[in-house]
């Protein structure tokens, strides 16, 4: 019975450790000798040179590359990413893809990051950091704005930049970072049903959280701008703009409900699918690729380059530029001009957009580029606002 | 206590049980016609489509009128649970209930469908491709159990599975070397479990259970430090799904059964040799003793440890071509916890199908239909909260193990260590 116990104990302890361990995996930050700036091998890397339509920052990251700011050599910068992980091809790896580029352009001495794998691991992360003194503490994602707040308000001293969220009052500690992305869905929605062959066009969230509804709203709006355009009557599914309603898997994990969702939507005869579910639209994409003839939007970053596998599917990305947001907030944070409120993120300031067609390029035909281009500069002057297509053509 | 028992007992509590079942089919009756009839609009019709998209044979789509539909399958099921209160069905009293459950999942779909179109191959297709995993799990704890080994480690093999296929055949190119792996970890797991629960007599669910904190350790750390750093090893390539020719035109059926990938075609071979090698060869019935009575099988000189070693070990390989499925025949990508319980559901379906392969496939499919139906309800947009859908497969298997697992019958051995006197 003796060696019993010690053999159990044995396992169990291993057990123990090992997922202690990843509970707290804080990888220290890159160390790539990329220098050409956010750029190079970076996920979120868009052809500068292709006219792309996200280019430039809306906070400032047109510092000169490798030249480092004064100071920067002692900043540290962290990021506590949310439940989806740092390699999601999306949001929270776009997020570090900032950081990395903070450290090639302004020479920042230290960057990392910690993930966390449930949302208890929130404020222990935030805590971590705390307690490692980072100069800046980015936290991403909407989900951890109540750890956000708390450990803001009980350290008044740490500078904190968060993700779409927006305090209201304003926590003077705190940098939000948010995003017009219903002005770049709202593209994507047009685009979408503008290539659609069967009428009918489908969008899936993650969890039922305001950003993510935000795009769903935009992509509907796109649909909506389109029908009432064109005379047509697109479809869209996963989607109800009078409800407010619409398709969740549940969490930004289960890439598996992503495929599901996915083959339902296809089933359905929807031919363009856009995913707003972190990892979770890699399983959407996979199902998007088992099928005939249907086409893929990503979202957050460009990912036709962050998940070249899916390329032949991409048919174009809706482009949060979180790298640039979090590049922008720890710039003010180095040229102490850092201060609490909120920093909004537009297809004017090109902090939102839409990626390349990549693939399709050829495919898109040129009086539905021209359409979109249109409607791009429609809404960047404002004479076009996409909250009042969310539920249809105005006035109707 | 079967059906028959229970009426030929004609006790006290039979009498209970029947009338119980009654009053039940009655009140399903009554949902049937209140929430799904009379919440129908007036006049609206419900359709369904029969057509996977691009068929060679396209069908028209089956189109009803929702309230009376509804209303008409209320009666039926009014009149079951009338003849039931009043003389009870007698031996085919599972049949009945079975009937009921149809007509209350038809009604359902009804009220679901109404002034929609619902794609009800779709959904069939759905619930074959989620039943996937579970029946390699459910296989996996049949052929331990029956052995009279409880493997609740399961979760682990699937969740070590889908790892070691994800990186095995990102590294290697090929989806086959990394079925391959996954077989060969899922069968060491196993055979970790053997070991402390064969040799050294550990309690077995709790070395299960530390093989399933330990599996799920290992994984979300590995790919923390490995997976993340490179990310090219978590990038397999996926089995497609085969079409076997001519059978996969047939309509409504073609498309479901005769157009999956190589591992659901596994499945149902699998399933059907199992079952044939459980129940009618000289192996089967010596596993069969093993669980039920190892001290017999050991006077007659049936080696009882070396039965159950290799049986734990077999189904094992089994949960980690299941693993292997989550992976290589679905995303395409290892995540952290990507199982999500499979492996327990697995167990649930093994309970409610008897411990027997094919019983156990058909519970595995009431499984996937409840996860599909509930993918495609909040596709159409069905005004139910995404999250109450998301909590019927668990509420399924709770109904399942709770409602109706005094029906089937364990091994008698099962989770007892042998110890040869």
């Amino acid at each position: 019975m003796g060696t019993t116990r010690a053999l159990a104990a044995l396992v169990a302890a291993t057990a123990l450790i090992v997922g202690a361990c990843q509970g707290g995996a804080g990888r220290p930050g890159g160390g790539s000798p990329a220098a050409g700036g956010a750029g190079a091998g970076s996920p979120a890397a868009n052809s500068p040179a292709g006219g792309g339509p996200a280019g430039g920052s809306p906070a400032g990251g047109g510092a000169a590359a490798g030249t480092p700011l004064p100071g920067a050599a002692d900043f540290k910068a962290c990021e506590v990413s949310d439940t989806g992980g740092i390699d999601d091809k999306g949001f929270n790896q776009n997020a570090y893809a900032g950081l990395e580029g903070a450290k090639a352009e302004f020479g920042i001495g230290e960057i990392k990051f910690l993930e966390s794998t449930s949302e208890a691991d929130y404020n222990r992360n935030i805590q971590t950091f705390i307690n490692e003194k980072c100069d800046l503490i980015v936290t991403v994602g909407f989900l951890l704005g109540d750890a956000t707040e708390a450990a803001a308000k009980a350290n008044p001293k740490q500078k904190f930049a968060i993700v779409d969220f927006a305090y209201d009052p304003v926590i003077p500690n705190v940098a939000g970072i948010v995003f017009a992305i219903d002005e770049a869905t709202m593209l994507g929605g047009y685009l979408a049903a503008g290539m659609s062959k069967t009428g009918k066009v489908a969008t899936f969230g993650g969890i039922d959280i305001p950003p993510v509804r935000t795009f769903m709203e935009g992509f509907a709006a796109g649909v909506n701008y389109y029908n009432k355009q064109k005379g047509k009557n697109v479809q869209l599914l996963g989607w109800d703009p009078k409800k407010k309603s619409g398709s969740f898997t549940g969490d930004f994990q289960d890439t598996a409900k992503g495929r599901q969702v996915t083959e339902g939507f296809i089933q359905e005869g929807a031919d363009v699918v856009m995913a707003v579910a972190g990892p979770v639209g890699l399983g959407a994409a996979a199902a998007v690729q088992d099928a005939e003839g249907v086409m893929f939007i990503g979202v957050d970053v460009d990912q036709a380059i962050s998940a070249p596998e899916y390329r032949d599917v991409m048919l174009s990305s809706i482009l949060k530029r979180i790298d640039n947001g979090v590049k922008g907030a720890i710039r003010s944070a180095l040229e102490g001009r850092f201060k609490g409120g909120v920093q909004v993120n537009t297809l004017k300031n090109e902090g939102v957009g839409l990626a390349p067609y990549h693939e399709f390029e050829n495919d898109v035909p040129q009086e539905l580029d021209a359409e979109i281009d249109a409607l791009r500069q429609a809404i960047a002057s404002g004479q076009v606002k996409p909250a009042d297509w969310y539920e249809g053509a105005p006035g109707q | 206590m079967t059906a028959a028992a229970t009426t030929v007992g004609a006790g006290s509590a039979g009498l209970r049980r029947q009338q119980l079942f009654g009053f039940v089919y009655l009140a399903l009756a009554a949902i049937i016609a209140v929430a799904f009839g009379a919440a129908t609009e007036p006049g609206a019709t419900s359709s369904f489509e029969l057509n996977a998209p691009r068929v060679a044979v396209q069908l028209p789509p089956l189109v009803v009128p929702s309230a009376p539909t509804a209303y008409a399958l209320a009666g039926l099921c009014a009149f079951l649970g009338a003849v039931q209160l009043t003389r009870g069905f007698g031996a085919r009293n599972a049949v009945v209930l079975g009937a009921v459950v149809l007509l209350f999942i038809a009604g359902f779909l009804v009220w679901a469908a109404s002034t929609r179109s619902m794609n009800l191959v779709g959904v069939l297709q759905g619930t074959l491709q989620r039943a996937t995993p579970i029946t390699f799990a459910a296989l996996a704890g049949v052929l331990c159990e029956r052995a009279g080994v409880v493997n609740i480690a399961i979760e682990g093999m699937l969740l070590t599975g889908a790892f070691v296929a994800a990186v095995a055949a990102s590294a290697t190119g090929s989806p086959w070397i990394g079925i391959i792996a996954a077989v060969v970890v899922g069968a060491l797991l196993a055979a970790l479990l053997a070991v402390l629960s064969i040799r050294y007599r550990v309690d077995q669910i709790i070395a299960g259970t530390v093989i399933n904190i330990f599996a799920i350790g290992m994984t979300s750390f590995l790919s923390a430090r490995v997976l993340q750093r490179r990310p090219e090893l978590n990038n397999p390539d996926r089995l497609g799904p085969i079409q076997i020719p001519l059978l996969s035109d047939i309509p409504v059926v073609g498309p479901i059964v005769f157009n999956n990938n190589v591992f659901v075609y596994a499945m149902f071979v699998l399933v059907v040799l199992i079952h044939v090698a459980l129940f009618k060869t000289r192996w089967g019935l010596r596993v069969r003793a093993v669980g039920e009575h190892p001290k017999a099988a050991d006077t007659v000189g049936i080696d009882v440890l070396r039965t159950r070693y290799q049986n734990v070990i077999l189904g094992g390989m089994l949960a980690g071509v299941g693993g292997a499925f989550l992976v290589l025949g679905s995303t395409g990508r290892f995540d952290r916890e990507m199982t999500a319980g499979r492996g327990f559901i697995g167990l649930a379906a093994m309970i409610f199908g008897g411990w027997a392969p094919v019983g156990s496939f058909f519970a595995s499919l009431v499984f996937g239909f409840a996860d599909s139906l509930q993918a495609r309800l909040s596709i159409l947009n069905v005004p139910i909260p995404s999250e109450l859908l998301l909590m019927v497969p668990y509420v399924v298997t709770i109904l399942v193990v709770a409602g109706l697992v005094g029906r089937a019958r364990a091994p008698a051995a099962d989770g007892r260590p042998y110890e040869k006197e």
